[in-house]
């Protein structure tokens, strides 16, 4: 019976995954729509990275002895004047994790 | 193997590194609270093979536990899980044109993650960065499956590692991805409505909040994009 509850679940997540690369379903995107879309790698991914750096335990933690904000300013700063992804993960770890033995 | 494919794929592994370690703690955590909660070794791990969605997962084995209704555990599934529609929307472009098996081998596979590495402005075009995404999703399917097999294995003997700051390294590497990225007034307003909209949602714990979010970030974006293009 668990099983059976497994492979419904996967039908689930698996649908939300395909549902719209079936180019069978009849779903026209206007150049509007389009552009629209165009904005949601930066904005789902900013979504998820800034609430892991600002928000612990349910709350909001802007103080100076936040490490996630400390390392995410790094690796922002790092990002905006490398462009590579591994001085900004390199860099933004090494703050992370200084700053985390500090306090 | 052509040699193209061969680097197509090392790539994708190697982009992904950073996130398939970044949800070991996860993993971990997942399969041991299933074995903890009365699952099958096997039951566990088809968790993982089958669903593969961390969110959905921890929740849903906890709600299967308390034996709640299965409408009720669909449903919630469904609600976690609604963000892939925007990530399917987005790529539809790309990816409907592709042969079937594509399709479904990088549907199934279309986490965060994967969609967080499928911003280049090509990619999914051409059968190198088919295969690129394939070892990207791939090798981050396989992580996940053998972190839950460590969590299965050792139950409740491994402490919680989920306050080891490993969760810092999908911060620092979707940093390295969107900052690049930012070029325009536009897309900087996008970053900014949809993490404030996104903090503001988690201290709510509002369970549709990474996809409203999103919506919001896309539609100021959008609405700026057009203000400056009619100025």
């Amino acid at each position: 019976m668990t099983l059976v509850t497994i492979v419904l679940l996967a039908c689930v997540t698996f649908t939300t995954r395909y549902l719209f690369l079936e180019g069978r379903l009849p779903v026209r995107l206007s150049s509007n729509f389009k552009q629209f879309l165009s904005f949601s790698g930066p904005a789902v991914l900013s979504a998820i990275f800034v609430p892991i750096l600002l928000v612990h335990d349910h709350q909001l933690d802007l103080s100076l002895q936040n490490p996630y904000l400390w390392g995410g300013a790094m690796a922002v700063a790092a990002g905006y004047r490398t462009g590579s992804v591994y001085w900004t993960v390199g860099l933004g770890t090494l703050v992370f994790v200084l700053v985390g033995y500090v306090f | 193997m052509t040699k193209g494919v061969q680097t197509a794929l090392r790539k994708g592994v190697v982009d992904m590194l950073p996130l398939s370690f970044a949800v070991l703690p996860w993993g971990i955590l997942f399969g041991s609270i299933a074995v903890q909660r009365g699952f099958s070794w096997f039951e566990a791990q088809m968790f993982s093979a089958l669903i593969f969605g961390g969110a959905v997962q921890i929740v849903t084995v906890e709600l299967i536990a308390d034996n709640v209704s299965l409408l009720t555990i669909l449903f919630t599934a469904f609600v976690i899980s609604s963000r892939h529609f925007l990530y399917g929307l987005s790529l539809r472009e790309r990816l409907s044109p592709q042969p079937l098996k594509w399709r479904l081998g990088l549907g199934f596979l279309l986490t965060d993650e994967l969609f967080a590495v499928s911003g280049h402005r090509r990619a999914y075009q051409g059968r190198l960065r088919l295969f690129y995404a394939l070892a990207a999703g791939g090798s981050f399917y396989l992580a996940w499956n053998l972190w839950t097999f460590i969590g299965i294995v050792a139950g409740a003997s491994l402490p919680d590692l989920t306050d080891l700051g490993l969760d810092f390294a999908i911060a620092a590497t979707f940093i390295a991805l969107v900052i690049p990225s930012i070029k325009t007034l536009a897309t900087l307003v996008a970053c900014l409505a949809g993490a404030t909209a996104a903090v503001v949602f988690q201290l709510w714990q509002f369970e549709l909040g990474l996809v409203c979010a999103a919506l919001i970030g896309m539609s100021a974006g959008y609405v700026v994009s057009k203000m400056r293009g009619a100025a």
